[in-house]
C-alpha cells in the first residue's frame, strides 16, 4: 500500500499570517525575543547533530515509539527534519513557511503512530539537554541574561509544541472521521431468509442520512423479494434514542404502506429502558426480545411451521 | 379521466393508470360507494402502482373510501404503493394507519378472502355462541 503523501493530509489546519501571529501571541513570542534567542544562536546551530541524537535516544528508551524504529525511511525522514527543525528554532523566522516545516515533522509523528504524551516527553528532554549546554556556555559571564535568553528559546519551543500537538490531534480527529464514514458505508443487506420472508440486521449508527438509505433498499427489497414479513433486528445498534426510534417508525410505516409487517427485534433491555424514559411510543410496532423470537414469529405470520425431526441427520447422512 | 372498476367475483378492483385531479378522485369515491352496494361487493382492491406520488389530497380520498365501504360491508386494501412514493408519504406523515394495504393485486385479493373468512368465522362464532 503506498504511503499517502504528507502535504494533503496537512490542509486542515489554518497556516495563514493571522493564525500564525495567534500562536506567536499566545506563547509571547516577540521581537525582543529574537535578540536573544540570536545570543545563543551558535550553541545551538553546533551541537544541532548531537541534539537531535540525543532526542531519538531518548525517544528509543520510551515505550511506544517501536513503529517509528522499525520504520527506517520514516526515521530518517524524521531525523532530518527534527535537524532542520533544531537550526530553525534559533533561525529567527518564525512565519507560515516556519510553520508549514513544523506541520510536515507533526504529520510524520502521526504516522508512525507517536504518542502527544511520548512526543512531549522527548521534546523536554531535547529542552533540558540544549538547555544544560547553553548554561554551560555562557553562565559564566551573565547567568541572568543566558537565563532570558533561554526563556526566549523556550517560547519557540512552545510555538512549535502547540503546531505538532494540533497536528497529531488534527490527524487522530481525521482517522476517526473515515472509519465513521466507514461504518456508514456498510450498506445493510435485506437477506430472504424464507419465501416472503426477509432478514434485515442493522448495525451500527443510524442518522438521517442511513435511516433514508434503509428505508429505501428495504422497501426495494419488499418489492424484489414479494416479501410479507420483514424482521429488522437492532442488535447491533449500540444506542436507540427518540430520532433513530423515528426513524425507525417511519421505515415501518413505509414498509406497511406496502403491505410488508415488520418486527422489531434484538432490543436490549437498556435500549427498551431509554426509550420508555424518552416516551417514544412504540406501542404499535411489532417488537420481539431476539432474533430468534422474531424469525418465529414471523414464521407463525407467513403460516410456517417448523417441526424437528426424530431422529436428527447425521453429518454424514447429510452429504 | 374516469377510472375503469372490474367486478371479479365478489370483489371490485379499481386500477388507477394515470395521475388522478381531485375530482376524478371524488368521482371514483362516489362510484365505488354505488357500486360495492349494486353488487354486494366484500371488498374492494384499489391499484396505484401506475402512481408515482400520492398527495395528502389522493392520501385522505383513499381512507374516505375505505371507512365508506367499511360502513357498507366491504373491507378496501390498497396495493401496489411504489417504493419511492410509500417513502414520500412517510416522510409527509401520511401513513394510511387504519387502511389495509398489500404488494400487489394479488396480495390484495388474497388478503380480502383472508379477512372475509374471518368475519365470516367470528360472525359464526357468535350466532353459535
Amino acid at each position: 500500500m503506498a504511503e499517502p503523501q504528507l502535504a494533503p493530509q496537512t490542509h486542515r489546519l489554518p497556516l495563514t499570517v493571522q493564525d500564525v501571529e495567534r500562536r506567536k501571541r499566545i506563547v509571547g513570542l516577540g521581537p525582543d525575543d529574537l535578540a536573544r534567542i540570536a545570543s545563543i544562536k551558535s550553541t545551538v546551530t553546533e551541537g544541532a547533530d548531537q541534539f537531535g541524537t540525543v532526542f531519538f535516544d531518548y525517544l528509543r528508551s520510551l515505550d511506544g515509539t517501536a513503529s517509528l524504529f522499525k520504520n527506517t525511511a520514516a526515521l530518517d525522514e524524521a531525523r532530518r527534519l527534527k535537524r532542520e527543525h533544531i537550526l530553525a528554532m534559533v533561525g529567527g523566522d518564525y512565519g507560515v513557511s516556519y510553520v508549514k516545516q513544523r506541520v510536515l515533522l507533526g504529520a510524520l509523528y502521526s504516522k508512525v503512530g507517536l504518542d502527544v504524551l511520548v512526543f512531549l516527553g522527548a521534546f523536554h528532554h531535547l529542552m533540558k539537554v540544549i538547555g544544560s549546554e547553553v548554561m554551560r556556555r555562557h553562565a559564566a559571564a551573565d547567568p541572568m541574561n543566558v537565563f532570558e535568553s533561554f526563556m526566549s528559546f523556550k517560547k519557540v519551543a512552545f510555538f512549535d509544541i502547540g503546531i505538532i500537538v494540533d497536528v497529531l490531534i488534527d490527524e487522530r480527529e481525521r482517522t476517526i472521521s473515515l472509519q465513521q464514514e466507514a461504518i456508514r458505508e456498510i450498506s445493510t443487506p435485506a437477506l430472504q431468509l424464507r419465501d416472503r420472508l426477509l432478514v434485515m440486521p442493522i448495525i451500527g449508527l443510524i442518522d438521517t442520512q442511513r435511516a433514508k438509505q434503509l428505508t429505501d433498499s428495504m422497501l426495494h427489497a419488499i418489492r424484489a423479494n414479494r416479501a410479507k414479513v420483514v424482521v429488522m433486528d437492532i442488535t447491533g445498534v449500540a444506542a436507540v434514542d427518540s430520532k433513530v426510534a423515528n426513524h425507525l417508525l417511519q421505515t415501518i410505516a413505509a414498509a406497511r404502506l406496502m403491505g410488508a409487517t415488520a418486527i422489531v427485534t434484538g432490543l436490549s433491555a437498556e435500549v427498551a429502558q431509554s426509550l420508555v424514559a424518552l416516551g417514544v411510543d412504540l406501542s404499535r410496532v411489532n417488537t420481539v426480545g431476539d432474533l430468534q423470537g422474531g424469525l418465529e414469529a414471523a414464521e407463525r405470520l407467513l403460516g410456517y411451521k417448523v417441526v424437528q425431526l426424530e431422529q436428527a441427520a447425521s453429518p454424514i447422512d447429510a452429504v | 379521466m374516469q377510472v375503469p372498476i372490474l367486478k371479479q367475483g365478489n370483489v371490485l378492483i379499481a386500477c388507477i393508470q394515470a395521475a388522478l385531479s381531485d375530482k376524478d378522485l371524488i368521482r371514483l369515491r362516489d362510484d365505488l360507494a354505488d357500486r360495492v352496494g349494486q353488487f354486494r361487493s366484500s371488498g374492494v382492491v384499489i391499484d396505484v402502482s401506475a402512481l408515482d406520488v400520492l398527495d395528502s389530497f389522493a392520501t385522505r380520498t383513499l381512507r374516505g373510501i375505505a371507512q365508506m365501504t367499511k360502513l357498507r360491508g366491504a373491507e378496501t386494501v390498497i396495493v401496489g404503493v411504489q417504493p419511492a412514493v410509500a417513502m414520500a408519504m412517510v416522510q409527509l406523515g401520511l401513513t394510511l394507519d387504519d387502511v389495509l394495504t398489500a404488494l400487489d393485486l394479488d396480495e390484495g385479493l388474497a388478503l380480502v378472502a383472508a379477512r372475509n373468512a374471518e368475519a365470516g368465522a367470528r360472525l359464526r362464532d357468535r350466532h353459535d355462541g
